[in-house]
């Protein structure tokens, strides 16, 4: 599966679309999550403090300053990484007691809480070390102040926010990946149904979307479009049927008009007899527009060629071009064939040959006396990789406009310069066009400069 | 070294016909013309009275309607062969696609007519397929003859009195068909079929370029011409019947 047609796809658009809605979601819940950490880890961190004060007010109700110095020398005693530090001044200022050197320059906070910076020493180094603290008056001129690093609330709270970022740049890269993967998958399935309407349109009106692969939406959708054909083929087969019915209904009785008119001449006189002759040719030439039609029709409603045999070309382009040699010779036309290897594929020789024929036939019926028909084939590398043969049919002649190049291939369509001019029913490209898909080929027109070229490819 | 001169009474020579044709209307309007140009002919309505009439009696060719009640124009053909009747049959037949053919053919037909046909082509055909069995020497033969032409087969010489005729090899193919069917007369399709060997329908006349091209080299120069165009119908070697 192509890369850039899995992520230009609408599904892998869509579904990276959701992955980053979802993700900014998760990260405003999360960030919620973290603000709401940060503030009840500093709460708990201002009423441990406040509890402490009280204590020390306790204390110091009980027993004065002595009581208070003691209870002090006892906390620092103990030795928990985060502790309580202390500061007991007096009326002046002065440092009594605590392990704070006098008062550091602070900043005020909101509600009387103070918060500074200190280098502790710690392993040999100093590290500055952000406090939070709280003084409180214990009587006397005296003046307690409690304070409590809070890097460890800080260092938890980091790693919360860079677990949380983590988390989101994981589920971005994840569902992307995912996304990826699904909208692969979806296109696959979307593919396979691709490849079925283009073999369908290539020509199997009978084919339908293979529905037991598929699941869910894509069953749902391949099924209704495989009621869709069946609708469109049976409508097809209704407007094919009747127009083959009034071809067949009318050859009948034109048939038998013919040999009545046949036999009417052979007793007639010379004068009456030259009259029928000419209505006998009337009739000749509807009946082989009939025929055409049904030929056509034939070719086109039914399978395609199933088997074959195997057909050299370089021997039917040989027969054809020498069967229509002295037609072109009586115009002074000069017709080449070029068809230098013996190439060979499957096919129906008489319809091939007649393919062909209708070709070489218009081609000499529109290129003017003394012009040239040339006739090629060669091999030619197709899109899939393999070969197919083209077999090239230009000439001289006045060619056919660009607007009307894919209107002559309709039944019945005759260019407007040439009706009433030359000979014929309109259905000669018309037939060759069928021919040529039933053999899985194709005709194209295009410019020979001056003069039309034909070319035929055929797998 | 042998030689055939090939009989000129053809277009009198008389034909016993067994035609079986389900569908009353074409079947009498053959029978009718049959008739008309002095043809014995009997008509059956189903696959399995046809079998019967054509165990009962020698035809010498048989025209088989492909899609009958009772026995299909193919069953029948099948059981006349097995049974060793090798009489020359044609099939009439409204399946005229390519398949159909070759499937009629395998089973033993001689020829393959596609409904609806015009009364000349089924004639020709006729006529070609009963010489076809009463000349069967003609494949050995080594020199065809039609009144003061001749073609020496072996040395793929042609010669009208004492003058040589060079002729293409497909004009050389082209006549030597006309010669083996001297007197008769050949459709447009029957020589597509047989001189070019596809079966297709031509727009223009490309066949009739060829047989006056034919002409030109074998009539040019003397006093009375062979090869005549029958209007509506095909194509004549031989000397002109009223001659």
């Amino acid at each position: 599966m192509k890369t850039r047609e899995v992520v230009s796809s609408l599904t892998f658009r869509g579904i990276v679309t959701y992955v980053t809605a979802l993700s900014a979601t998760v990260f405003l819940l999360l960030g919620a999550f973290y603000l709401y950490f940060s503030y009840t880890s500093f709460r708990a961190l201002g009423e441990s403090v406040m509890s402490e004060l009280e204590t020390l007010e306790l204390v110091y109700s009980e027993q004065s300053l002595a009581g208070v110095t003691e209870y002090i020398d006892d906390q620092l005693a103990s030795s928990s990484i985060h502790r309580f530090y202390y500061l007991v001044t007096d009326v002046e200022g002065i440092k009594v007691a605590g392990d704070l050197s006098a008062r550091p320059s602070y900043r005020e906070f909101d509600d009387g809480w103070l918060g500074f910076e200190l280098a502790l020493q710690d392993w040999g180094q100093s590290i500055d070390v952000e406090f939070l603290a709280y003084p409180m008056l214990l009587g006397d001129g005296y003046e307690v102040m409690v304070a409590r690093d809070y890097a460890d609330i800080v260092d938890r709270a980091e790693l919360v926010f860079t677990t949380l970022f983590r988390f989101l740049i994981a589920t971005l890269i994840l569902g992307v990946i995912g996304g990826f993967f699904s909208a692969a998958r979806t296109l696959d399935r979307i593919e396979r149904l691709n490849l079925d309407v283009s073999r369908m349109i290539r020509g199997g009106a009978s084919e339908r979307l293979q529905v037991e692969q598929e699941k869910g939406y894509i069953r749902v959708l391949a099924m209704f479009m495989n009621q869709m054909l069946e609708q469109i083929e049976t409508l097809m087969q209704g407007v094919r049927r009747v127009s083959d019915n009034i071809a067949h209904d009318l050859r009948t009785p034109l048939t038998r008009m013919r040999n009545d008119l046949s036999q009417l001449r052979d007793r007639s006189n010379q004068e009456e007899g030259g009259q029928l002759e000419r209505i006998i040719d009337e009739c000749d030439e509807l009946l082989s527009s009939f025929n055409a039609l049904l030929r056509i029709s034939t070719l086109e409603s039914g399978s395609r060629l199933a088997g074959g045999s195997d057909i050299e070309l370089q021997a039917l382009l040989q027969d054809v071009v020498e069967l229509y040699e002295p037609v072109a010779e009586e115009k002074n036309i000069e017709l080449a064939l070029n068809a230098p290897r013996s190439q060979v594929c499957k096919g129906d020789v008489d319809l091939l040959f007649q393919m062909f024929a209708n070709v070489l036939d218009n081609a000499i019926k529109y290129t003017q006396p003394d012009g040239y028909i040339r006739v090629q084939m060669g091999l030619k590398m197709a899109a899939d990789g393999n070969s197919r043969h083209s077999i090239v049919i230009s000439d001289s002649g006045p060619g056919i406009a660009f607007s009307e190049r894919d209107s002559v291939f309709r039944r019945f369509y005759r260019v407007e310069s040439s009706r009433g001019e030359q000979p014929g029913h309109g259905l000669g490209l018309s037939l060759v066009q069928a021919i040529a898909h039933y053999h899985y080929g194709s005709v194209e027109l295009s410019n020979n400069n001056p003069g039309l070229q034909v070319r035929v490819d055929l797998p | 070294m042998p030689m055939i001169y090939l009989s000129l009474s053809v277009e009198t020579m008389r034909m016993n016909v067994l035609l079986v044709e389900d569908d009353k209307q074409v079947g009498d309007f053959i029978v009718t013309e049959l008739t008309a140009v002095g043809h014995c002919c009997v008509h059956e309505l189903d696959g399995s009275a046809g079998l019967l009439a054509a165990q009962n009696a020698t035809f010498d060719v048989m025209v088989i309607d492909r899609m009958m009640p009772r026995m299909d124009g193919l069953a029948l053909i099948n059981a006349l062969r097995d049974a060793g009747d090798n009489t020359p049959v044609i099939i009439l037949s409204a399946l005229g696609e390519v398949d159909d053919r070759v499937q009629g053919l395998h089973c033993g037909a001689d020829d393959y007519l596609v409904k609806p046909f015009a009364m000349p082509e089924l004639l020709a055909r006729l006529e070609v397929l009963h010489r076809r069995v009463s000349a069967t020497v003609g494949e050995s033969e080594t020199t065809l003859v039609v009144a003061d032409l001749s073609m020496d087969l072996l040395r793929q010489h042609v010669q009208r009195q004492t003058a040589t005729v060079t002729l293409q090899p497909r004009e050389y193919k082209l006549l030597e068909y006309l010669m083996r069917h001297a007197g008769q007369v050949v459709t447009r399709a029957m020589l597509l079929e047989q001189v070019w060997g596809y079966h297709f329908d031509p727009q223009t006349n490309v066949i009739d370029v060829h047989v006056s091209r034919l002409r030109q080299k074998i009539d040019k120069g003397f006093d009375h011409a062979l090869l005549s165009t029958v209007r509506g119908k095909g194509y004549r070697l031989g000397p002109k019947l009223d001659d």
